[in-house]
């Protein structure tokens, strides 16, 4: 349980609070004005200024010897920020988790608030130039992306109901997809994604940039030796490099550390090897997301 | 590896900017496999219609990124990319 469940959890998961989804929380806070102004122009966001330097090439920028250091800090401090004056074209407050596809059934079936919308990711179209209709968007979120077209899929409906985004998503995971829940802006929850390595705008400053725009999940993976017959089909699915087939034990070995517990490789075990546990009762991994 | 430079011309790329609409073609974004190239909507344009924007550009990004394949400059059909290290 890291800060973010111990804030907005209300004892329990961050994203398990059903408060977290309330249209009252977002009227509080006033967002539609805020969202539609980060909405309108979100694909600028990797190419914004953070503290007076250009975003672009953070990369480099990060490595550099005491900038890096500094810009390390801030944009840690801009994606959690939590601040009253938060800047709509920057994506202050945006951040998310890794979640099985259990949990996001159980949110879009008791949580999520109407209405409910599938539309055109945006890092896949920002970063592949592909229009794929998988974000499941809900609450003010989709009264906000409704406004712009290039979200709008053309061979698919834009509002859903509970069932067709529970399938969707099972469809996205089958696919190898990662499901993820994004606070936007925090505590504010209104998206599911399915993301996938190195498309995804969040993953992949996580992964490339070692910034915690996406949270691991509050499981990780775990293989069972006795049942593993070696088959492999778990490995291809993983986008994290966390499982390998090791030739000695004629199994597959997970490296806990690199898994984020999606629950990929699990779903598609013959054998049923694979199983999440509770991040929590891993001595090594606690509090380690 | 040192620095990579990646150097579009936006005269040819870029509707703002006397070139092609990215949106038809994006072959560069499509062809990266590490994604370094975001394709977005051009900056200091004065859009008709904010929430449907009609001039847009593309920018490497991710130029830490880059594993130097060349791809993207074979795939470029207007031969605006030039990359340099």
């Amino acid at each position: 349980m890291c800060k973010w469940c111990m804030r907005h959890g209300a004892g329990g998961k961050w994203y398990l609070n059903a408060r977290n989804y309330s249209n009252e929380l977002a009227e509080s806070m006033n967002l539609q004005a805020y969202l539609e102004e980060q909405w309108k122009n979100f694909e600028q966001v990797y190419i914004r200024k953070i503290m007076g330097i250009s975003s672009i090439d953070l990369g480099n920028k990060l490595k550099m010897p005491i900038i890096g250091r500094i810009l390390r800090w801030s944009v840690e401090r801009m994606i959690h920020s939590e601040s009253l004056n938060r800047n709509p074209v920057r994506a202050d407050g945006h951040f998310g988790q890794v979640i099985p596809i259990e949990e996001a059934k159980l949110i879009m079936m008791n949580l999520a608030a109407e209405p409910i919308i599938k539309n055109y990711c945006m890092c896949r179209m920002m970063q592949k130039g592909l229009k794929d209709a998988c974000c499941i968007n809900f609450g003010l979120l989709s009264s906000v992306i409704e406004k712009l077209p290039r979200f709008i899929p053309e061979n698919s409906k834009l509002h859903i109901t509970r069932e067709e985004a529970v399938e969707a998503l099972k469809e996205q995971n089958l696919k190898g997809r990662i499901a993820t829940v994004w606070f936007q802006p925090v505590p504010y929850i209104n998206a599911i994604c399915s993301c996938e390595v190195p498309q995804c705008g969040g993953l992949r400053l996580r992964m490339d940039f070692g910034l915690y725009t996406v949270y691991k999940a509050e499981y990780v993976a775990e293989v069972n030796s006795d049942l593993c017959q070696g088959c492999r089909s778990c490995i291809s699915r993983c986008q994290f490099n966390a499982l390998r087939y090791s030739p000695t034990l004629e199994r597959v070995i997970i490296d806990p550390i690199k898994c984020f517990g999606c629950g990929l490789c699990r779903d598609v075990c013959p054998q049923k090897a694979i199983i999440l546990t509770p991040r929590e009762e891993h001595p090594g991994l606690k509090g380690k997301y | 590896m040192g620095k990579t430079k990646i150097r579009i011309n936006y005269s040819k790329c870029g509707n703002a900017t006397g070139g092609i609409d990215p949106r038809q073609c994006s072959r560069c974004l499509y062809i990266c496999e590490p994604a370094v190239f975001i394709r977005h909507p051009a900056l200091k344009v004065k859009e008709e219609n904010p929430y449907d924007p009609q001039y847009w550009q593309v920018t490497p990004v991710w130029l830490s990124l880059c594993t130097r394949c060349l791809k993207c400059v074979k795939a470029c059909p207007q031969n605006a990319i030039a990359i340099t290290w």
